[in-house]
């Protein structure tokens, strides 16, 4: 791309002699007028240092209060290498969805999409670690013992995302779908991590199908809900 | 303007866009609610908006019409802007998100409609040689990614980091959407080329 490829200079010679349309002026009249009826001044967006503050912050008063609330009987459950093996992973995905989360409230801030995909990638590893620092275990309440800790878990999603999504109206979604999902994600694990410190069911299933399913289903309603709602202020415009 | 803006406009044939730094202090000023600034950006960016709409629609209304969503979208998030940084690439950020919106829409109400009729656009280039395809019917055969990246660097004369900005996509993507691109227009430069010699 240094070298200018062959194909770019015939290009140019067919944009030097492209006449480019105006702007109707009608309209051009018309958008000038809508913009100045509506003009007030507005304060810049924080920096993003800010925002991450927020989202951590956040996250972490709800953890503590869900922590305090719910009890810490899992945490005590836990070995030294199972509560490496599982907050490390949690930490590191929490911290790359918010930094997603922030980069996505501007346009055209970089490493938006990426950080979350990343994110993502380690949320899967830890799936793949689970396997093997938990053990299966026969449990003759699966459902119930599990719906406990599910409602649990969305006890304290639910909050989280609500002052999320607070946070999340000062900014501006581009892609309404992936920062739904994302925040959505995050609320998630919020309910996840309260449920690590929480549950002492050591049960692989258990963990995996109940505890990771909070972050799933909010991952799910963050996307349908921001879409949603993104869809009916486009479509009222 | 900086030099390797410049030569890149040079090179590009793409009509050069308005000062970097005018925009950026315009944008603060529309902020404070500065009427004068708020209609300079307008004059000054939408000529850009609509070439890029029109560029990748090759349709005049439709992208009219876009150019006003983008200007209510950039409106409700001028608080987004930071001073200091670019405006091209949060202004085209968000002018993709119209495009990217308005053709959802437009499909959703395609399935809906029954097509009666479908009339050409009017060619809209004001290419010398006619037997050599226009700029629009060339880049028109191309996938939507690539004639985006295409409109931006040439047309538009975005430098290749902004378009990675303004499509939140790394440089190294783009460059490939252009390589990619500029490996389909030779063929089809080469064939267009091909017709040109039989025919005389």
């Amino acid at each position: 791309m240094r070298n200018r490829e062959p194909i770019e200079s015939e290009m140019d010679e067919l944009l030097s002699g492209r006449q480019f349309l105006p702007v109707p002026p009608d309209r051009l009249k018309r958008i000038e007028a809508a913009v100045t009826a509506d003009l007030k001044p507005v304060r810049p967006m924080a920096s993003d240092g800010v925002y991450f503050a927020a989202f951590g912050g956040v996250f972490l008063a709800v953890w503590i209060i869900g922590c305090y609330m719910a009890g810490q009987r899992g945490w005590h459950a836990l070995s030294d290498i199972q509560r490496i093996a599982v907050f490390a992973p949690l930490a590191v995905t929490t911290a790359l969805l918010a930094f997603s989360v922030v980069r996505q409230m501007r346009p055209a801030a970089k490493y938006a999409r990426s950080s979350a995909r990343l994110s993502a990638g380690v949320f899967v590893l830890l799936l793949l670690i689970m396997p093997v620092i938990f053990q299966p275990a026969r449990e003759l309440a699966f459902v119930r013992n599990g719906m406990a800790c599910f409602r649990t878990g969305m006890r304290f999603a639910i909050p989280a995302a609500f002052f999320f999504a607070l946070l999340l109206l000062r900014g501006a979604a581009l892609s309404p779908a992936l920062i739904g999902a994302t925040a959505g994600g995050l609320a998630g694990l919020v309910g996840l991590a309260v449920l690590e410190i929480h549950c002492p069911n050591l049960n692989v299933y258990h963990i995996v199908v109940w505890h990771v399913s909070v972050t799933l289903v909010c991952v799910v309603a963050g996307l349908i809900f921001s879409s949603v709602t993104f869809r009916r202020s486009t479509s009222n415009q | 303007m900086d030099r390797s803006r410049e030569q890149q406009m040079e090179g590009s044939g793409a009509v050069p866009g308005p000062e970097f730094t005018a925009l950026e202090q315009l944008m603060v000023r529309y902020q404070q609610a500065d009427a004068a600034a708020a209609t300079a950006l307008i004059e000054q960016l939408s000529p850009l908006l609509y070439r890029f709409f029109a560029a990748q629609l090759g349709n005049r209304d439709d992208a009219s019409d876009m150019l006003q969503d983008a200007w209510l979208r950039i409106h409700r998030a001028r608080h987004t802007y930071r001073a200091g940084e670019p405006v091209l690439p949060w202004v085209y950020a968000i002018a993709r998100c119209v495009r990217v919106d308005s053709y959802r829409k437009r499909r959703r109400i395609a399935v809906r409609e029954v097509v009666v009729d479908v009339l050409p656009e009017p060619a809209t280039a004001g290419d010398a040689s006619a037997d050599l395809p226009s700029f629009d019917q060339l880049i028109a055969d191309l996938p939507a990614s690539q004639r985006e990246v295409l409109t931006l660097l040439k047309v538009n004369g975005l430098s290749l980091e902004e378009v990675a900005q303004a499509t939140s996509s790394s440089v190294g993507s783009v460059k490939q959407k252009a390589h990619r691109a500029y490996e389909r227009l030779r063929s089809l430069l080469r064939s267009s080329y091909v017709r040109r010699g039989t025919a005389s």
